[in-house]
């Protein structure tokens, strides 16, 4: 593994870190007030910043530095986390998630908006910091991150090393200074053999103590007995040995962290000695506390470290960063260790969350996924195929046979939902990165908007969750910049100053409906109308409802903003959203209340890849139609159609009507409406929520199909949403149940080519 | 890397001593072995344990052959590493002249 790899690994964890520290802060925005709450943000910037110190990523180091010294204070409840103090820790969080994006991908950062949030954590940090009263303003750090952003190492005070979360700020404040601060805490006796494997590992022992050093006031007895003569010595094996005492307020844990990622190739002993111990027989050396020199010399060591092998390599970017003594930085000094100190984050990580009961995981290149998938595919195909050839060979009905072929095809059907379900995330980080945009916007708009999210925890495939992000990120700007009022025009209005943006999603009939409501001035028909008509888009006479109105705006070309604007407006609209959403396979669709705010309800495919469906008969045409869709099948009786109008039917189903959809008439693979007697009912459920009674001619089976898009490997087609391949080999069209509920409501499958038309 | 035999002879430090470069001193002092030796360890940056072993064993050797050998210029990181790892020999941490 080398350090790109390690590197790689450490970023992955910090978006892990970053998703973590949003959400525990907007919990705490949300009135949290749990510690552990409090305690996972502050690990998470923690974490952080222990790898950033690894990589030598002294931009992310100093910031996090400032960010994690704030929301110490806030832990230990010196700072109370009021909305304002939260707001500078959400906007920090997000700077933070700036500097790591930086970090990975190059490029620069805000530098006046880290610095000036630097400031303000430090404004918190020190507003209410008792215990370093008598360093009001402490002189710079002697071991400040190396070339870290000049403000935050003006101010910085000593870091300390928080790897057992119980810091003590003022025991390390006087660093540097002449007054040693009075050490107090208990005496520990501590010895140390460290053996060959240690340093052919890579490690070294003089950095474990000078770590150790720092834990406290310490003394140390080099044991050096067991060094043979010169020429008969191996300068690469390992002789010495210490004894060292140590008076520090840590924990015997504490110490022993400083050697865990060199447990297993050293004898260690960690006593508690009492007050009075008997280190007097030993020939003490104190150890200089200030033992900067080593880390500049180290520092310096990087610009050379190219030349060097990997693990010294290493060893020069732990010791750059050895402030943050922390179990991550440490993973870095030695590469092969990296994989334990993976599994102590992750145990840390396991005890954050484990009220959400958090289980391992493992990362899975998700090419290899997609292989799987793929295969699995191919497999029901063949195993439909294969059971459809048998029945057909089989007159007498072999029980081994199809017995053998019914657990084959519940196999086949369990690995299936596996494989499906590794695939399958929770769109909540899509919906933590929304709320940060909201963020954003508001505050260059100088609007104040609340995002609430709800369903957060609502799985869908990876590549919708991957697609949806930018559709979805056009339309929050769109919200905030567009939809919700000024704060002084809500309150003209008699709304609440504050606006929200609601964004929910939930799972309906098989498919994932993503809802993004404003509460803000709804759409100004009147302005849409009349720019539709400015642009040509339709006829200055023509008769549109509300609800075709409203719908123009996802016309190509389309904006209303009078002016351009930064945040939208760039000429990119809707219609480009619109086309995203299609090309998942999803519908956008827009209700507007004029004065009570807009939704935007987009509805997509759980997953690409497969589809439980009921095989029907449709004019001779082989269909599916999801399973999800469907809440009962009947056989209509004459006594229960009733005509409607001019040529709509409804059938009455327990006392109640139902609209009756003829497919075939809907696709036009007939020119007339069938006699639903002879057919067979599919009531199904539209996303309006409505239930209508599709008509098919006959129903085949049921069966779990492969989706084949239909737009990659031909074009659209209106009513389908995709292809699937049957048992026997034929290609079977795949029902777009709600565009062909819309369509028999009178709208066109296109609507764009029937507001044309009427132009 | 032979020795001079005339006169005291002296060694400048490598900057890090390393692991890498604790067999090359190794094999430097052994192959000095005989006459005074005076060591300039001002460049130094970065001491390992292992490094201090084989300066250790040095002196020990020099005292064997009732030669001397001294550090006579040590740079800050050589001291305070000695220190940290509670190495006090005389002749390693000599002071500064």
């Amino acid at each position: 593994m080398d350090m790109n790899e390690i590197k790689e690994i450490f970023f992955q964890e910090c978006e892990e870190q970053l998703a973590e520290l949003e959400s525990g802060l907007l919990k705490l925005n949300d009135g949290d007030r749990d510690p552990e709450t409090v305690n996972a943000v502050f690990r998470a910037v923690h974490s952080i910043k222990g790898g950033a110190g690894a990589f030598g990523l002294d931009d992310l180091v100093s910031f996090a530095h400032v960010f994690e010294t704030t929301l110490d204070c806030v832990r230990s409840n010196k700072l109370e986390p009021t909305q304002d103090v939260l707001k500078v820790m959400l906007k920090s969080a997000d700077v933070l998630a700036d500097l790591v994006t930086a970090s990975r991908d190059g490029g620069g950062v805000d530098e006046s908006r880290s610095r000036s949030l630097v400031k303000e954590l430090e404004a918190l940090a020190h507003g209410e910091l008792p215990s370093s009263s008598g360093h009001d303003a402490p002189k710079p750090a002697a071991k400040a991150a190396p070339a870290a952003a000049p403000a935050a190492k003006a101010e910085l005070p000593k870091p300390s090393d928080d790897s057992g979360f119980q810091p003590i700020p003022f025991s390390f404040d006087g660093f540097g200074e002449d007054d040693e601060p009075v050490v107090e805490g208990s005496l520990y006796e501590v010895i140390f053999k460290p053996r060959r494997e240690l340093y052919s590992k890579g490690n070294e022992a003089a950095l474990l103590l000078r770590d150790l050093s720092r834990l406290g006031e310490m003394s140390i007895n080099c044991d050096t007995d067991a060094l043979p003569t010169l020429d008969k010595m191996d300068p690469e094996a390992s002789y010495f040995s210490w004894k060292i005492s140590i008076r520090t307020t840590r924990s015997e844990d504490d110490i022993r962290a400083v050697f865990e990622f060199a447990e297993w190739d050293c004898d260690l002993e960690v006593k508690f000695a009492e007050e009075a111990s008997s280190n007097e027989e030993l020939p003490m050396v104190p150890v200089p506390f200030d033992l900067s020199i080593l880390d500049d010399s180290s520092s310096g060591e990087d610009e050379r470290t190219g030349e060097r092998g990997a693990s010294e390599e290493t060893v020069a970017a732990a010791l750059s960063a050895a402030e943050t003594a922390s179990n991550v930085s440490r993973a870095a000094r030695v590469a092969e260790k990296k994989e334990s100190a993976a599994a102590s984050a992750a145990a840390q990580n396991n005890a954050a969350a484990a009220a959400a009961g958090a289980g391992q995981t493992i990362r899975v290149d998700l090419d290899r996924v997609d292989r799987l998938i793929n295969l699995v595919g191919e497999l029901v195909i063949n195993q439909a195929m294969l059971s459809q050839s048998v029945v057909e060979n089989d007159a007498t009905g072999t029980s081994a046979v199809n017995m053998g072929l019914e657990e084959l095809q519940q196999l086949t059907r369990e690995i299936q939902d596996s494989v499906m379900a590794i695939r399958a995330q929770p769109v909540k980080p899509v919906f933590q990165r929304m709320s940060r945009i909201v963020r954003e916007v508001a505050d260059m708009v100088g609007k104040s908007i609340r995002l609430v999210t709800e369903g957060e925890n609502t799985e869908v495939d990876k590549t919708v969750i991957d697609k949806i992000a930018e559709p979805l990120t056009h339309m929050i700007r769109n919200a905030v910049d567009h939809g919700i009022e000024s704060p002084e025009k809500r309150e003209a209005a008699g709304k609440d100053p504050e606006g929200t943006i609601k964004l929910t999603a939930k799972h309906r009939s098989g498919r994932i409906l993503i809802e993004l409501a404003d509460d803000g001035a709804g759409i100004n028909r009147e302005r849409v109308r009349q720019k539709a008509i400015d642009n040509d888009i339709i006829a200055a006479d023509a008769n549109l409802s509300d609800d075709e109105i409203d719908n123009l705006i996802f016309m190509a070309g389309f904006s209303t903003a009078d002016k351009i604007s930064d945040i939208s407006g760039r000429g990119v609209g809707m219609d480009v959203v619109k086309r995203s959403i299609q090309a998942l396979g999803g519908r956008i669709s827009i209700s507007s209340r004029p004065g009570y705010g807009s939704t935007f309800t987009m509805s997509l495919p759980l997953t690409l890849a497969v589809l439980d469906g009921m095989v029907v008969t449709v004019a001779g045409q082989t269909l599916v139609v999801p399973l999800t869709a469907i809440v009962e099948t009947l056989q209509p009786e004459a006594a229960a159609i009733h005509s409607f109008g001019a040529n709509q039917r409804l059938i009455s189903i327990r006392n109640s009507f139902c609209p009756l959809v003829d497919v075939g008439r809907v696709l036009n693979y007939r020119a007339t409406q069938a006699n639903p007697v002879e057919g067979v009912a599919l009531l199904v459920e539209s996303e309006g929520g409505g239930q209508r009674a599709l008509m098919v001619d006959a129903i085949q089976g049921q069966r779990q199909v492969v989706i084949k898009s239909l737009e990659a490997n031909y074009t659209h087609v209106p009513g389908i949403a995709a292809a699937t391949i049957l048992g026997d080999g034929r290609v079977a069209l795949i029902l777009d149940v709600d565009a062909v509920v819309a369509a028999s409501r009178g709208q066109s499958m296109k609507p764009e080519m029937s507001l044309a038309a009427t132009g | 890397m032979a020795a001079k035999k005339a006169g005291p002879a002296s060694l400048k430090l490598a900057a890090v001593l390393d692991l890498n470069e604790a067999s090359n001193l190794h094999g430097k002092l052994v192959s000095m072995r005989g006459s005074d030796l005076r060591i300039d360890a001002s460049g130094v940056e970065r001491v390992g344990v292992q490094c201090a072993q084989v300066l250790l064993a040095g002196v020990k050797a020099w005292e064997e052959d009732k030669k001397s050998l001294l550090v006579e210029k040590a740079s800050d990181a050589f001291q305070k590493t000695m220190q940290l790892i509670g190495i006090n020999n005389q002749n390693l941490v000599a002071k500064e002249i």
